[in-house]
């Protein structure tokens, strides 16, 4: 038999500036993507005639964005080429563009950005930088006695509120900064960790700060920059920080806490390299739920758009559970295209879809949730082991590693 | 079967006799008023009456042939009388048959007597010739003509007598009945004898006595009439009759005893209708009935006769008989007859074959071995030239004959060798005793131990995860921190370094004067120390890593420490030498040095941090070392040497120390300091050893290429020998808590195992090679130095010879 078999398909979409006729289209089983691209191209310009350029679509057919053919598609998800398929399509992410490169002077272990402007780093030096989303250098912070693990903007939108940096000196740093000037002072000092601190998270409400490292406990700071007895700001600015203690100290982690983030202003996820990851009622303080996975968790980021949370551990793998989920598998899906362990995760801040990730692999990859077997694109540059990477800002997607670079990416998707 | 259906045929030749009788009874009734007829009747009867005799005669024949038959079962002394009435009764189902068998016997007799008056006669005679069916309906028919003729001859005779009286011999019906023209019945005559007449014919009328005439007319008669000796007078009818030449001749083959009928033949061959022998096509065109198989009750009843006979003994079987007879002869019996019976037995149930002969061993027969072989097949002058040659040597011969030709199988000679041939064969069979060959059939599968497949063992570690790179010598010793945060090395580029374990970087480089053999990190958390073996130096540093409370802590304690000043003996302070560094080295971090007087290749922990054991291999009786840290003093444990020490290790639980020198593992007490233990290694030399967590179980690396475990409960040799590596293994681990060791070699593979101690004294560990990992490069034929495991996760670490370390994780 020779003869071609046609697939009969619906495509449809949700973004209201391409629609099409609603229509059966009968295609070629074996055609992919591309072909699909072509068809849809076709029937946008019959009728739109506004649409002037080939538009590039993603299509998501049964709930995974289609990379092979659909024949093989169908043949994972093991469906009859039969039935008619409804076929959804996206505007395909347009690739990140490169725009700019950070040189550090050692290894970047932690990135936040703040208000499309700024963007904090912590480096390996014992250092914190500031820099613009242009890449000028603002300011080099160093106060640390060791490695600075994470920083963290208080708010990511406002500057003024400051920003936190956790170090393996068993300190944590509060820093209040002014726009105008160069050099931020440090407001006040995290002591309370009895070995290094591997994470810090800050609330929604940026009144609460949550760190957690190698003591396996997770300690509740309060994060305003207000002295309790109310003196001004300037006269704290001395070498002899005044030094603020937990609020609270939660135990039940047995290994290094790798990751913590804020659900909402009372809830707390973090992940430790005891294979767990658990949920904490930071008003009640105590374990709300608790997910065991298989290995170490080695980072984790929590999407307040999807309530779900994306978790590496220490293998290839990057693993979305769901914590509501209260039957079945609590991992809902495994994005397999590491080749080494992913250090870093983190939810976009706009879609429920997309996200990055980098490893030590030195590959920082911008996934989509429907596709788990292949990433949208991979974003090349590192030259060893990316440990961080940030996507707090719609527009930039960051990465630094142990090459010494920040790597910033321009997100097409928004323009 | 066959004795039933017997029986049945005999018993329908005895119906038919019967049958046979009563007809001629009644021919008798009918036809005779003569004497002479009577006499005639009589023998008649006679006649039929000795045939029947005969016939009786055979059948009592093949009765006793049965009773024969049937006494070859029993011995039966009983009269078997009543084998007529047995039959009988089994004869229902051919009665029909044997009715008309019996008729066909009939005729044959009784129409013998007419047949000569009849004109058919010769028909007859062929027709008896004819095919026994055709000769059934003949008799019928003839049968019937018999009877009309019979009594149509009388008629006539009467007729002619009569025919003044001018009677109408159509007048009455003579067909099948007899001529009663008097019909007064019967009565005795002498009753008419006072009348004229003697009776009424059928009209009423009298008949009237024929005239009597008196002697003289009677004697004239006798004297004129020729026909008057062959007059008789007719009973019925007190008429005379003349008797016909046929008449004459009848009474006169009775009266010679012969048959009447004269066209009878006597000595016709006998055709046995009914045999026993089942005919391939019956004679009966239908089967038997059903009937005629089922079981006789009176049979039943007579065979419960005899069984009951049979028990209560009255009768006896044969066997018993004989028995019975032999009782009362002399009994013998053989000597050694339980012998004798096991062999028979053996010979049954484990029958051996006999061993194949030389001659049957090539299976088919060629075309050589013809006795008429193509002439291809025969020798030549030079295959017989060959054949000659090799006389003394027969088998290096291609054939162990000379093929033969023959024109006829008549003509080939009886094979000369044939007796010799037998005779060797069987002095073969007798002379070679036969024995059955006592295999145990194991199957080596079943000797393979069922291990667990490795994908139930997990987690353990299978792939490289992280490489530690920067050492620019190969890395002899690594060591973790109790976390699992900080990873020590020590390197031949005489530095040693700690890593972070999760990211691969280097934290701190410390630079030794000398390679560094050996470092391990003090197992205590409340002290912040790394022990470093460096040429003939011991250094203990403090890191700075970590949480600096503990860090300043383990400063003041050293300090402390060092003001204690300890006694020493003479040999130790020869031995070993503390100093406290100069300020650029405790800047640096050096706390304590010991210079030993020889080059120290291994340093441990004690379990509790406070202790650690130095080996000098070349230190003879002063080889191991024993330190205290918060004393700040040594001790040497051995006063012997008792070998090259290898490597020493403290018991994590006990106050042992285990000294492993170049074959053996020593055990030592060292409270009572006593040898506790001397584990047989049988290995050339031991390089590293390992102690399970929880003490009881050992390993051991050794350079001729085994791993040793040991299980100190079970025994001093060996429990398990690993034989995994290709070349001397290097470094061994047990993980701290998942059931996991490890080994390492200079083939550059890192062999995982699963190392099951279970709390069950009775149950042996478990061990299952898991995975080998080849990562490392080979450098100056040196592979894997140090093997160590991550203490909280299931992850590995090795270093190299090529100066990296690895990390693998699960």
């Amino acid at each position: 038999m020779t003869l071609e078999r046609n697939l009969s398909i619906i495509l449809k979409t949700k973004q209201e500036e391409f629609a099409i006729p609603d229509s059966v289209h009968l295609v070629p089983i074996d055609s992919d993507e591309k072909s699909l691209n072509d068809l849809v191209n076709g029937v946008l310009k019959e009728s739109h005639a506004d649409i002037l350029k080939r538009k590039k679509f993603d299509f998501i057919c049964l709930g995974e964005l289609l990379r092979t053919s659909l024949d093989e598609h169908l043949k994972t998800k093991s469906i009859t080429t039969e039935i008619t398929l409804d076929i959804e399509y996206v505007l395909r992410t347009p690739a990140p563009a490169p725009e700019d490169t950070i040189l550090h002077d050692d290894w970047v272990s932690g990135i936040h950005t703040c208000s499309d402007k700024w963007i904090l780093t912590g480096c390996y030096d014992n250092t914190i930088k500031l820099w613009t989303s242009h890449g000028k250098a603002i300011t080099s912070l160093k106060e640390h006695t060791n490695i600075v693990k994470e920083v963290k903007w208080i708010s990511e939108t406002d500057s003024h509120k400051g920003f936190v940096s956790v170090s393996h000196d068993l300190t944590g740093i509060l820093w209040a900064w002014e726009d105008d000037t160069t050099t931020a002072k440090p407001f006040l000092t995290l002591k309370g960790h009895s070995r290094g601190i591997d994470c810090v998270g800050v609330s929604p409400n940026s009144e609460r700060l949550a760190t957690g490292g190698w003591d396996t406990t997770l300690k509740i700071w309060s994060a305003c920059l207000e002295k309790d007895i109310g003196e001004p700001i300037a006269k704290k600015a001395k070498v002899n920080m005044d030094v603020r203690t937990p609020l609270h100290t939660l135990e039940g982690h047995k290994e290094t806490i790798s990751a913590v983030s804020w659900i909402d202003n009372h809830d707390i996820v973090t992940s430790s390299m005891d294979h767990t990851i658990k949920i904490w009622d930071a008003e009640l303080n105590g374990i709300k739920n608790e997910i065991v996975g298989q290995k170490a968790f080695l980072s984790s980021s929590w999407s307040p758009l999807t309530k779900s949370l994306l978790a590496t551990s220490a293998d290839q793998y990057i693993r979305l559970y769901d914590p509501r989920s209260t039957e079945g598998l609590l991992c809902k899906t495994t994005f397999t295209s590491h080749t080494g362990w992913v250090s870093s995760v983190d939810w976009s801040p706009y879609s429920e879809y997309l996200f990055l990730s980098g490893g030590y692999d030195a590959k920082v990859k911008l996934w989509d949730t429907r596709s788990s077997k292949a990433p949208l694109y991979d974003m090349q540059g590192h030259d060893g082991q990316v440990l961080k990477v940030d996507w707090s800002n719609k527009k930039y997607l960051i990465s630094g590693g142990a090459d010494n670079r920040v790597h910033i990416f321009k997100n097409k998707d928004l323009l | 079967m066959g004795n039933n259906r017997k029986r049945k045929i005999d018993i329908s030749k005895q119906n038919k006799e019967i049958e046979v009788k009563e007809e001629t009874s009644e021919a008798e009734e009918d036809s005779a008023d003569d004497q002479l007829l009577n006499t005639i009747t009589n023998e008649e009867e006679d006649c039929s009456d000795s045939e029947g005799e005969i016939e009786d005669s055979e059948d009592e024949g093949d009765q006793h042939s049965e009773e024969e038959s049937e006494e070859s079962d029993f011995n039966i002394s009983e009269d078997s009388e009543s084998n007529d009435s047995e039959g009988s009764d089994g004869s229902s189902g051919t009665e029909e048959n044997s009715g008309d068998s019996t008729e066909e016997e009939e005729e044959d007799s009784s129409s013998s007597e007419i047949e000569e008056a009849t004109e058919e006669k010769e028909t007859v005679e062929n027709k008896q010739n004819s095919k026994k069916d055709v000769k059934k309906k003949v008799f019928r028919e003839r049968k019937t003509e018999v009877k009309t003729l019979k009594s149509s001859t009388i008629n006539e005779k009467l007729k002619e007598k009569s025919e003044s009286a001018g009677n109408n011999e159509y007048d009455y019906d003579s067909s099948d009945e007899e001529d009663i023209r008097n019909t007064i019945g019967n009565v005795p005559k002498n009753w008419y004898n006072e009348y004229k007449h003697f009776g009424y014919d059928w009209d009423g009328k009298k008949i009237i006595k024929p005239e009597a005439g008196d002697h003289i007319d009677e004697f004239l008669k006798k004297m004129e009439d020729p026909d008057f000796w062959r007059t008789v007078k007719d009973p019925q009818t007190g008429q005379n009759v003349i008797l016909s030449d046929e008449d004459i001749q009848i009474i006169k083959r009775i009266k010679a005893g012969k048959i009447p009928d004269v066209s009878f033949d006597e000595y016709a061959p006998w055709i046995e209708w009914f045999t026993r022998d089942v005919m391939q096509t019956p004679l009966r065109k239908f089967p038997e009935h059903k009937r005629s198989f089922l079981p006789s009750k009176d049979e039943a009843k007579k065979v419960s006769k005899f069984v009951h006979a049979l028990k209560m003994g009255w009768i006896k079987t044969r066997e018993e008989a004989a028995l019975l007879r032999a009782k009362k002869e002399p009994q013998f019996y053989m000597l050694w007859q339980t012998d004798d019976q096991a062999e028979e037995m053996r010979r049954i149930h484990k029958h051996i074959p006999a061993p194949k002969s030389f001659t049957n061993i090539s299976a088919f027969t060629t075309h050589a071995e013809s006795y008429n072989p193509p002439s291809e097949y025969l020798f030549d002058d030079r295959e017989m030239k060959q054949w000659d040659k090799h006389k003394d040597a027969p088998w290096k011969r291609k054939l162990h004959f000379v093929p033969q030709k023959y024109d006829s199988l008549r003509q080939v000679p009886s094979y000369k060798r044939y007796i010799k041939e037998r005779f060797l064969r069987c002095l073969d069979l007798y002379l070679c005793p036969r024995a059955i060959k006592m295999k145990i059939n194991i199957d080596p599968e079943d000797l393979v131990p069922k291990l667990p497949s490795p994908k139930d063992l997990q987690p353990f570690p299978t792939t490289l995860s992280v490489e530690y790179k920067g050492h620019t010598d190969m890395v002899r010793t690594i060591s973790t921190d109790k976390m699992g945060q900080y990873l020590l090395s020590g390197s031949d580029d005489g530095t040693v370094k700690i890593w972070e374990v999760n990211t691969g970087r280097c934290l701190k480089t410390i630079k030794m004067d000398d390679i560094v053999r050996s470092v391990e990190w003090c197992p205590n958390n409340a002290l912040s120390l790394v022990l470093i073996a460096s040429g003939k130096k011991v250094v203990l540093i403090n890191p700075h890593i970590g949480d600096y409370l503990v860090c300043s802590k383990t400063d003041s304690v050293l300090q402390e420490a060092s003001k204690i000043a300890s006694v020493m003996s003479e040999r130790v302070k020869s031995t070993v030498e503390w100093s406290q560094p100069e300020d650029a080295l405790y800047k640096s971090g050096v706390r304590l040095m010991l210079t030993h007087f020889k080059d120290v290749t291994q340093v441990t922990w004690h379990g509790k941090g406070d202790y650690f054991a130095s080996v000098m291999p070349d230190g003879q009786n002063r080889s191991v070392l024993i330190s205290q840290i918060s004393r700040q003093s040594s001790q040497l444990p051995l006063t012997k040497s008792k070998g090259l020490v290898q490597c020493v290790l403290f018991h994590p639980t006990k106050p042992c120390l285990f000294v492993a020198t170049q074959r053996n593992v020593r055990i030592y007490d060292l409270v009572k300091q006593t040898l506790v233990k001397k584990l047989m290694t049988n290995s050339k030399w031991i390089s590293t050893m390992a102690i399970h967590p929880a003490g009881d179980n050992l390993l051991v690396g050794t350079y001729d290429r085994k791993v040793l475990w040991f299980d100190l409960d079970l025994s001093t040799k060996p429990y398990q020998v690993l034989r995994l590596h290709g070349t001397a293994v290097r470094g061994v681990a047990y993980h701290k808590r998942y059931p996991l060791f490890a080994s390492g070699s200079d083939d550059r593979s890192l062999i995982i195992s699963h190392g099951m101690v279970y709390n069950d004294l009775l149950k042996n560990p478990l061990i299952v090679p898991l995975k080998r990992l080849e990562d490392h490069q080979q450098t100056n034929d040196f592979g894997i130095f140090g093997v160590h495991f991550h203490p909280l996760q299931p992850w590995v670490f090795s270093s190299g010879a090529d100066g990296t370390i690895k990390l693998y994780s699960n």
